[in-house]
């Protein structure tokens, strides 16, 4: 898949949406990988790869738990990217390799965030004064300011994502490539460790825990009969 | 309530300006502007104050952030000394960003996501997507409301109406639920995903899932899951690519 064959508009505005949902606006689960690497797949033309691709990083990102200044991974751009590496490539090679570009660009939108953190706190300090008196416009003026600056951070981290999606599918498509079936099974296999993991965690010791072991048995249970 | 429509809408952007000094104040104000408008003709004096007092630091869960901007806007109106307001604003931080997370961070999404993708594996497509973004972001919008409105008719009394709100209840309840729905999630998901693979790379896979999971409960700070699906995967990818 070239640059050219990538609806590259559509899938950009896909990913400023996704990226200003995480934090500034609305917050309403468009961030979360599933969704987001679901409607970049049904952009790029293959819905199934962008469900799986984006199960397998929800899966991650079910360990996130987004409070307060904590630092922590950005799924959203990632799960576009992901979706875009494997959006017709053979179903395991889609599977690992867009799940660990996935991880690696889910760093970079996590390091972003901090970036955005810091500019809001740089342009808050030239404007204590009138905030101090009551200045309506200086709040107005801040917050879409910040508005803005959450927009170019979306756009540039879906752009970086998309072009390193497009530029890695050679690999990709390559079969002299390995097996692409390991990476998807060890992709999978640590993708249930971090849910597994997370939820055991922040079970504590009481009820969500032995329901929590009681959905483990009972899914397993299911996996194995069909 | 005049300007609770814009404050509604404001309340949706709140978190724009979020940083390291006063966290969620700034947008706190913006949101709060809209209702502070009235109190501008009845006395500018306090109304340059209360905007003021209302973009100091505060931080709580975004979803309920709106009790405490109704809150603060009803104790202006109703003349409370400034000092205490703020007092109101900083003793509403905790309680209002723990109760949010347990809430909705650790029960309301935990329980949909898996919900959703439990829905996927037993092929329901495109569609159990677009019920769940329309579904959660009515429950958003709802639950914004609610807040706006029952800050504002309680005012000093919040603490008192969030003691006996529905918000308590729910969060009790929705834990186990997400308990469950995680639970069912992860042995069905793995065997969906490598559904058609050779049952040795689903032994992999288990491998790898014990390990990092074990791993990241042992060594919660160090080993996290992030850190071990980024190692695991480098390695897998240098195998996989007979570097190794």
């Amino acid at each position: 898949m070239s640059l050219d064959a990538v609806p590259l508009i559509p899938l950009l505005a896909w990913a400023t949406l996704v990226g200003v949902d995480l934090v500034t606006a609305p917050q309403g689960l468009l961030s979360r990988p599933l969704v987001a690497a679901t409607g970049a797949g049904w952009l790029a033309g293959d819905v199934e790869a962008g469900i799986r691709v984006g199960m397998v990083l929800e899966l991650f990102a079910l360990d996130v738990l987004p409070v307060g200044a904590s630092r922590y991974p950005d799924y959203g751009a990632a799960a576009i990217g992901a979706a875009v590496l494997a959006a017709g490539a053979d179903r395991w090679a889609g599977l690992g390799a867009g799940a660990a570009l996935g991880l690696a660009l889910a760093a970079l939108g996590g390091w972003s965030l901090q970036l955005l953190r810091h500019a809001n706190t740089r342009a808050l300090s030239g404007r204590t004064a009138a905030l101090a008196a009551g200045d309506g416009s200086a709040i107005v003026r801040l917050q879409w300011m910040a508005l803005l600056r959450d927009i170019a951070r979306s756009i540039t981290l879906g752009a970086i994502a998309i072009f390193v999606a497009v530029l890695a599918r050679p690999v990709v498509s390559d079969p002299a490539n390995g097996h692409w079936i390991l990476v998807a099974a060890v992709a999978v296999g640590a993708a249930a460790a971090a849910t597994a993991g997370g939820a055991v965690r922040s079970a504590g010791r009481g009820l969500r825990l032995k329901w929590l072991m009681v959905g483990a048995v009972a899914g397993t249970c299911w996996a194995v009969l069909g | 309530m005049r300007g609770r429509l814009r404050a509604l809408t404001r309340l949706m952007v709140l978190q724009a300006t979020w940083n390291f000094e006063r966290m969620q104040g700034v947008g706190i104000g913006y949101v709060a502007m809209p209702l502070l408008e009235d109190l501008a003709i009845q006395d500018p004096a306090r109304h340059a104050e209360a905007v003021a007092r209302s973009s100091e630091f505060f931080n709580c869960h975004p979803y309920l952030a709106g009790i405490a901007v109704g809150a603060t806007v009803r104790a202006e109106y109703d003349g409370v000394p400034g000092a205490q307001v703020l007092r109101l604003r900083t003793a509403l931080c905790g309680p209002l960003g723990a109760l949010g997370d347990r809430l909705f961070w650790s029960g309301v999404v935990p329980t949909v996501m898996a919900g959703t993708c439990l829905a996927l594996v037993q092929g329901a497509g495109l569609a159990a997507i677009v019920l769940l973004v329309v579904l959660y972001n009515g429950l958003r919008v709802a639950t914004g409301i609610w807040s706006l409105d029952a800050g504002y008719g309680a005012g000093m009394q919040v603490s008192r109406a969030l003691a006996n709100s529905w918000l308590t209840r729910a969060a009790s309840r929705i834990n186990p639920v997400a308990g469950f729905a995680v639970g069912l999630l992860v042995p069905k998901s793995l065997a969906w995903l490598l559904a058609g693979a050779d049952r040795s790379f689903l032994a992999i896979a288990i491998v790898v899932g014990l390990a990092g999971a074990g791993l990241a409960f042992r060594y919660p700070s160090r080993a996290t899951s992030f850190r071990f699906g980024l190692v695991t995967l480098v390695a897998a990818l240098l195998l996989a690519r007979g570097i190794v």
